[in-house]
């Protein structure tokens, strides 16, 4: 915690010692922060606190009561190994679609970045996925992997049951990753490309003099200088990877086949609101909030290792 | 620079090609699906190159059989709430926070950040609950403070106050309105901009309001415009709040309405033409959206300092 204020130097400019305030009416100040209080505590912080209280209740759906349970909703959904396998899947899907989506990105930024002649073009078409639902280009991938009348159903007629995410679990998954990234690529090429055009000329022409070539200097020069703006894709991409899921899952696959893509996002989903175990989904809910809130910290400490002097 | 760049150059088209055609590749698949009719979909047996003719047939069904067009329409209501909401909110609070001096800005601050951390979709359970009875936080304070147990008395009936936001638009919008990204963008504006700008405003008699909305609001065009199509397009491609939030088909928006349209689909070979005409439907506005004002978003965000 001491650490804080000094490593986020890209934001403390205004929070530790330069005082920029001004005005010091009391009343306008509530009047002006009160909207924006009042719209978060009611739909952010009491829902927040409320997945904490129910958990620790067995609540019945339909306004039936509720009953102090203490630790057992945890225990029941800790001791479920459905809600494991939902974890580790979650896990899998994070460490695969936010590594891809980030690497293609990067090479794409990169390449955008020579400014050769179908740059500008290629970078107004790369962020055209930024405005297409999860949930809508499901609709679209769903189609295309299908096995009988999509771009595999070719290969299936050679080879019969090579592709069909259907049954095989492995497909489906597949299938979810390839749509996660096509929607994940835009926003983390618009950052890392904003951030390798902020990289003065100067120090390329520099490196240049000094004899090394552009390859050379994509390693040396531009990655290194690179690092703040790729740990904000990661940071941004791993909290967005666990819940973007949804629409993609819920289109495409509905979680199956046999549980291969029930990712914890969408048990939750099913469990609180077609199989209506609140205190389970609460539970679950809670439980994924600490998960999500301990990945942020943990990428947060690894902040140290980002360079951000230019 | 006189360097021989043709190498490298010449793999970055590549790579540009290739990645534009990924991108690229399923909204031309859909296009060209959209371009069938059934009866021609089902005899090329699936995915093919030809171009139909039935493009306008398919979307005019989807205009006439399907409730997409009004479920569009709430799409845009509801993304114009969010996008509202969240920039009219997230302004007023920045100027404060900013340009008044008090030792609540720095907990007002980490509080609307933290919004950022946990996305909607992980609350949805509660956020229900909260959204089906808005009044819920009343009744609790009134337990607590003994007040509903003195309206009993008093009344006779043990009374609970009710108030659904479901199927409503602002009940949809206001929990997605809640992450409050642009009060960081805002900040980092505000504070480029000259110190002195308020005591000057001050000089010549400009009042705390005056300032926001005489001066303030004008300097900040770029990344208010940026943030307002930015959420609105959040607002546009939400799936899972509106999926719970809105049960009835009227009140849905266009990305519910289309996966309910994929889902609900008979056995039979599905009607993928005009699943496909679906799919450009209920994207197209925030689509061309991002391709003109892509420019001014990204400006805006701050994302680029070139």
């Amino acid at each position: 915690m001491k650490h804080g204020r000094g490593g986020r130097t890209s934001s403390g400019s205004g929070t530790a010692g330069v005082k920029q305030g001004f005005y010091t009416g009391r009343w306008s100040y509530w009047t002006l922060v009160l909207p924006i209080l009042a719209l978060i505590a009611m739909f952010f912080y009491i829902p927040v606190a409320l997945a904490f209280f129910w958990s620790l209740f067995l609540e019945r759906p339909f306004g039936g009561g509720s009953e102090f349970v203490g630790f057992q909703n945890y225990d029941r959904v800790l001791s479920d190994p459905e809600f494991w396998n939902a974890m580790w899947r979650t896990l899998i899907f994070m460490a695969i679609a936010p590594t891809l989506a980030i690497g293609l990105s990067l090479i794409l930024a990169l390449a955008a970045d020579r400014g050769i002649r179908i740059s500008q073009a290629a970078r107004n078409i790369i962020i055209w996925p930024k405005a297409v639902a999860g949930a809508s280009i499901g609709v679209v991938f769903v189609f295309i992997f299908n096995p009988f009348l999509g771009i595999f159903a070719p290969l299936n007629e050679m080879y019969p049951g090579i592709w069909n995410p259907r049954i095989d679990g492995g497909d489906a998954f597949a299938t979810l990753v390839v749509a996660q990234v096509w929607n994940g690529i835009p926003f983390n090429f618009i950052i890392l490309l904003s951030g390798l055009q902020a990289i003065p000329d100067g120090l390329a022409k520099a490196a240049a003099m000094d004899g090394s070539g552009p390859w050379r200097r994509i390693v040396d020069l531009q990655l290194p200088l690179l690092t703040p703006q790729l740990f904000l894709t990661f940071v941004l991409e791993f909290v967005g990877t666990v819940v973007e899921a949804f629409g993609l899952i819920d289109t495409m696959t509905q979680g199956g086949p046999g549980g291969a893509t029930n990712l914890l996002i969408y048990k939750i989903y099913v469990d609180g609101f077609k199989a209506y175990d609140l205190s389970g989904a609460a539970t679950q809910t809670a439980l994924l909030m600490m998960f999500v809130i301990a990945m942020v910290i943990l990428q947060f400490r690894l902040e140290r290792f980002v360079k951000y002097e230019r | 620079m006189v360097e021989d760049t043709r190498g490298i150059d010449r793999t970055a088209f590549a790579i540009l090609i290739i990645g534009v055609a990924f991108i690229l590749a399923p909204i031309v698949i859909a296009f060209l699906t959209a371009s069938l009719s059934y009866e021609e979909f089902v005899s090329a047996g699936g995915i093919g190159l030809n171009v139909g003719s039935s493009f306008l047939d398919n979307m005019r069904r989807i205009v006439t059989e399907t409730q997409l067009p009004g479920q569009l329409w709430n799409s845009i209501v509801i993304s114009l709430l969010v996008a509202g909401i969240k920039c009219a909110f997230a302004f007023t609070a920045t100027f404060a926070l900013v340009f008044y001096e008090s030792r609540w800005n720095w907990i007002i601050f980490s509080l609307t950040i933290a919004t950022v951390m946990l996305p909607l979709e992980l609350l949805v359970i509660t956020t229900y609950q909260i959204v089906a009875n808005v009044a819920m936080p009343l009744n609790w304070l009134m337990q607590i403070t003994g007040l509903a147990w003195l309206a009993e008395e008093v009344v006779g009936a043990r009374h609970e106050f009710r108030l659904s936001l479901l199927d409503t638009y602002i009940g949809v919008a206001l929990p997605i309105a809640t992450s409050s990204t642009s009060v960081f963008i805002y900040r980092q504006f505000f504070l480029s901009l000259p110190k002195d700008l308020p005591r000057a405003a001050a000089m010549d008699g400009a009042s705390p309001f005056r300032f926001m909305i005489d001066i303030l609001l004008p300097l900040s065009w770029t990344p208010l415009v940026a943030t307002f199509m930015f959420w609105f397009i959040g607002g546009w491609t939400q799936y899972l709040w509106p999926l719970v939030a809105a049960a009835t088909p009227d009140a849905q928006p266009a990305v519910v309405g289309l996966a309910k349209l994929a889902n609900t689909e008979p056995d039979r070979i599905p009607d993928v033409p005009l699943l496909m005409a679906g799919a450009l439907f209920v994207s197209f506005i925030p689509v061309v959206l991002i391709g003109v004002m892509q420019r001014q978003i990204v400006r805006g965000l701050n994302l680029s300092e070139k």
